[in-house]
């Protein structure tokens, strides 16, 4: 869980100390320059006003077990997408597909599961409907990198048209209805609905994920490469690096966590929700954004993305349980959103400069 | 979403001229089928809104059973989305084929008027099933479910489950869909004739379940006398049973749900919802094709035709005059 890997710019400004906002140079200590400098924090304290505003408004029902695990069990999945948009939005990418990779996913296992027992089917069938997902993932992720690494699409067009295609496929093997029986009995009472010491199994899955993407962004090879590519891709490359077979890496591991979003998906639902995702992909990618990963590639953590996605999470359970109005909530997110990336750009020019 | 309503003027824009053009067409040559008089072997068109639908798929098993008995040309298509772009061009080609009658559920109340005119114009008599338009000299009939009183259905079947106490909410899927704020408007009144049931203001879930899940976990958390829900579609009420599954409230909350598609008929036997409030699909596409037929014998045609709602729960879905109620997949 602690990715914050902004340290590795190969560009000059990487030498120049966080910068602090504007106009705080020389007035505040060192130590709160330095704080203020950790991209995640701003968002952090953010999600603590929150969070603390909540609790206070609603004693006794807001910050509760309860709602703290169905807000967690609700954000497990958008997590796990989190994490793969994180990769690619590093690389200066964007991938708007991941809605549809999930439901072509969903379906692909679904399918499967439907002729080999349907709900009754045993742990063998839910073993391979698990293997197909994250395969059939991984292999649509593979497909738009490839073509992404081509440098002659941009990956939002790569991806926009993967959108459209993957949700098509998907429409025309069901013939644009949730097939019944598409989760066995099995996959949706052990990770959908069971516990291990309380917590729910799609939180500690999607905990896992996060710490082990985390650590591969902020501590291996592939993590420097990856922030490498988004900062600066021609000084990768000839650092003899290759940029593409990096991409197609990044790309894949996103639809492989499409895919694993999918498996997440039919155990909790039980059903393909071939409608439900069209906008899985701008939900995950404010989440990223909002954790402080510059859309312009080259920075951004894990951490980060996991804060952005319990900000709305909260929102939205919080402005519910004080009897807010709901389309508060959808002002909130933006507002939150926009002045995220504002800070985000002053950041940078004041980097840049410096 | 401006820009789909900048996307959709443009659509319409296009689509005027395709109508303008069209209808040129039609006018220099008006052969037609002539006014021969009856209803056989005219030809009769629908449009339905999503073809996938069981609820439209229904509609016209019964249009084409009916047709048939009367030796009408039947045939159906529908849009593969709701989404006027996907029924405009749809509509143009049926158009260009110049039937005698269609019948049409326009996915959208304005966007198809000036193509639902040109066609009128021309001579094909229109029938607007399901869903209708604003404008008021569209169709020589209009047949939908009187969705208010289907609201107040569900209110009662489930106010009875939840023992007429405790707090209910509705989770709908946007606001300004004629169909289903009439079924809230019938709801929320009529749970007004029980006073110990609190009704909590209105959500909205985009069509999303993963939002319904959270809204209804949130709500159970600020009320934790929750004691009934009223989904407003299919995707709504799996949101809904999920989110209730997981907070482990499965059977205690009471879900009523809208239609009586297979997996919702599935979910009633499984107990994840306790009441489902039928449409009537196959009497909308029956009477549709009865009234066009009265139209090409000359007879008199009613303007405005309201069918029928049947409250589905555990207790009564094996009896075959509620059975008869559950849509279809296939004819």
């Amino acid at each position: 869980m602690t990715a914050d890997s902004k340290e590795v710019r190969p560009t000059p400004a990487q030498k120049q100390d966080p910068p602090a906002s504007e106009g705080a140079h020389r007035t505040v200590p060192d130590w709160l320059r330095r704080a203020a400098g950790i991209s995640e924090l701003w968002t952090f304290v953010i999600l603590v006003v929150l969070v603390a505003f909540f609790t206070i408004a609603a004693p006794g029902k807001f910050f509760t077990q309860y709602d703290l695990t169905q807000i967690a069990v609700n954000a497990a999945i958008y997590l796990v997408l989190g994490v793969g948009m994180t990769f690619v939005i590093i690389t200066a990418g964007i991938d708007l597909s991941i809605g549809s990779v999930l439901v072509l996913a969903a379906v692909a296992a679904g399918e499967y599961n439907i002729h080999h027992g349907g709900p009754d089917a045993g742990w063998g069938t839910v073993a391979i409907c698990v293997v197909i997902a994250l395969a059939v993932g991984a292999g649509w992720g593979v497909l738009q990198g490839a073509v992404v690494a081509t440098g002659k699409v941009p990956p939002l067009i790569v991806t926009l048209g993967g959108l459209g295609a993957a949700l098509g496929i998907a429409e025309l093997a069901t013939g644009g209805q949730d097939p019944a029986g598409a989760a066995a009995t099995h996959l949706q009472n052990s990770l959908g609905f069971g516990k291990v010491l309380g917590i729910p199994w799609l939180v500690v899955l999607a905990a896992v994920v996060t710490a082990v993407f985390g650590l591969v962004l902020g501590a291996t090879r592939f993590g420097t490469r990856t922030l490498a590519i988004g900062s600066n891709p021609t000084a990768v490359r000839r650092a003899g690096i290759g940029v593409g077979r990096h991409l197609v890496k990044v790309y894949g591991l996103m639809g492989l966590l499409a895919g694993l979003g999918a498996v997440m998906w039919l155990a909790s639902y039980g059903t393909t929700s071939i409608a439900g995702h069209s906008t899985d992909n701008l939900k995950v990618i404010t989440a990223v954004v909002l954790g402080g990963t510059s859309l312009f590639g080259g920075r951004g953590s894990v951490l980060g993305t996991v804060i952005g996605v319990f900000i709305p999470a909260v929102l939205t359970t919080g402005l519910i349980v004080i009897g807010v109005q709901q389309y508060w909530q959808d002002v909130a997110v933006g507002v939150v959103l926009v002045a995220a990336v504002y800070v985000d750009q002053m950041r940078r020019k004041t980097r840049e400069q410096a | 979403m401006l820009s789909i309503r900048s996307r959709r003027s443009a659509l319409v824009a296009a689509g005027t001229v395709l109508a303008l053009t069209g209808a040129a067409a039609c006018s220099s040559s008006d052969s037609g089928s002539g006014s021969s008089g009856g209803a056989a072997h005219k030809k009769v068109r629908l449009i339905t809104g999503v073809k996938s639908d069981p609820f439209y798929i229904t509609m016209t098993c019964a249009a084409k059973t009916e047709a048939k008995a009367k030796g009408m040309d039947f045939g159906a298509d529908g849009s593969a989305q709701w989404d006027v772009s996907v029924q405009r061009p749809l509509l143009d080609s049926v158009a260009a084929s110049r039937p005698d009658g269609l019948m049409i559920s326009p996915v959208d109340t304005s966007a198809l008027t000036p193509s639902l005119k040109q066609i009128q114009s021309a001579g094909t008599k229109v029938a607007l099933v399901d869903t209708t338009v604003t404008d008021d000299s569209i169709g020589i009939t209009r047949i939908s479910s009187d969705n208010e009183k289907g609201g107040r259905v569900a209110a009662d079947a489930l106010a009875k489950l939840m023992g007429e106490k405790g707090s209910a909410i509705v989770i709908s899927v946007k606001p300004g869909v004629s169909t289903t704020d009439a079924r809230i408007k019938g709801f929320t009144e009529e749970m007004k004739k029980y006073p110990k049931i609190k009704m909590l203001p209105t959500l909205y879930d985009n069509d999303l379940p993963a939002t319904a899940a959270s809204q209804i976990q949130s709500t159970l958390a600020a009320h934790p006398d929750l004691g009934g829900v009223f989904a407003g579609n299919t995707n709504t009420g799996q949101g809904i049973a999920t989110g209730l599954k997981q907070a482990g409230k499965e059977g205690a909350v009471k879900v009523a749900a809208f239609d009586a598609e297979p997996d919702e008929v599935a979910s009633l036997k499984a107990g994840t919802l306790q009441v489902l409030v039928a449409q009537d699909p196959a009497a909308i596409g029956r009477e549709a094709v009865d009234q066009l037929a009265a139209a090409f014998e000359g007879k008199s045609v009613q303007k405005s035709i309201g069918t029928n709602m049947v409250a589905i729960t555990k207790a009564n879905m094996n009896d075959p005059s509620v059975s008869k109620y559950f849509y279809k997949s296939g004819c």
